[in-house]
């Protein structure tokens, strides 16, 4: 039995106060995959609270045989994050900021303007090839965890990240020949 | 700096995150509140009188249900009179 399992079992029969071990885990993972998805760091930990609290109330719903603890947790913030995002609406292409004319690229505002085009572009991909490549990138899960969070096949996964890659690559690359 | 390592730069700075101090906290006393509600009976007696002794509505809605169940009762009594 894993340390996770035996937390959510003594969980499960009362001790809530486990549930904090839970909380330790993965509140940074959790904040951080919302704040990634909805581009909202104000609100971000607000979605946090209600995904941490939704799974402490289906936590007899989790299976062990099924998926990991994580994988399930992050299946729940994925869910929680995209309600926040049919709230909002959508980036347009032509609301994102002009480039400015860097002269020299190791500067840090140089540096600063790379990391706004990139996260610009990242907003702009399609939201499964975004969601696929920050869940594999930025929380460093397997591809086939990612698989079984976004409910597609392992194939699929691994189109959308080397194609978000690609885009990021590709941007970034154009935004370096801008400036040199 | 190359593109290279400016992609893998961002991807690392995406990758930290600050935690508000009270963050848990909150959590847990959501989650002992959810407790706590879950616990409450379903239907709270003293509640319910607080409820119907300070409505109008809810003393008419008295008054008539003992009317109807009075009313019941009478129909009962008498087809069980005739029925005899």
């Amino acid at each position: 039995m894993t340390q996770e399992t035996e937390i959510i079992r003594q969980v499960l029969e009362g001790d809530i106060e486990t549930f904090r071990f839970l909380l330790a885990r993965y509140e940074k993972p959790v904040i951080r995959m919302i704040r990634n998805i909805t581009y909202d760091t104000e609100s971000c930990e607000d979605i946090a609270q209600d995904v941490f609290l939704t799974a402490y109330k289906k936590l007899a719903s989790f299976d062990p045989d099924r998926s990991n603890f994580s994988t399930w947790l992050f299946t729940i913030a994925r869910n929680k994050s995209l309600n926040e995002l049919k709230k909002k609406k959508p980036l347009l292409m032509n609301e994102l900021p002009e480039k400015n004319n860097p002269h020299d690229p190791s500067d840090d505002m140089t540096k600063k303007e790379f990391f706004a085009r990139l996260d610009n572009i990242l907003q702009t991909l399609p939201s499964r090839q975004r969601r696929a490549f920050i869940l594999a990138e930025f929380e460093k899960l397997s591809y086939a965890e990612v698989a079984q969070i976004e409910g597609a096949r392992l194939g699929t996964i691994k189109s959308r990240i080397n194609r978000a890659k690609m885009r990021l690559r590709k941007a970034l690359e154009e935004f370096a020949g801008d400036v040199v | 700096m190359n593109p290279e390592e400016i992609y893998n730069t961002w991807k690392e700075q995406k990758s930290q995150i600050e935690v508000s101090k009270g963050f848990s906290s909150k959590v847990m006393s959501q989650i002992y509140q959810y407790e706590r509600e879950k616990k409450k009976p379903l239907i709270d007696g003293h509640r319910l009188i607080e409820l119907i002794s300070t409505r109008p509505l809810g003393k008419v809605a008295v008054v008539a249900a003992g009317a109807v169940i009075g009313l019941v009762r009478i129909t009962f009594v008498i087809y069980a009179f005739l029925g005899c």
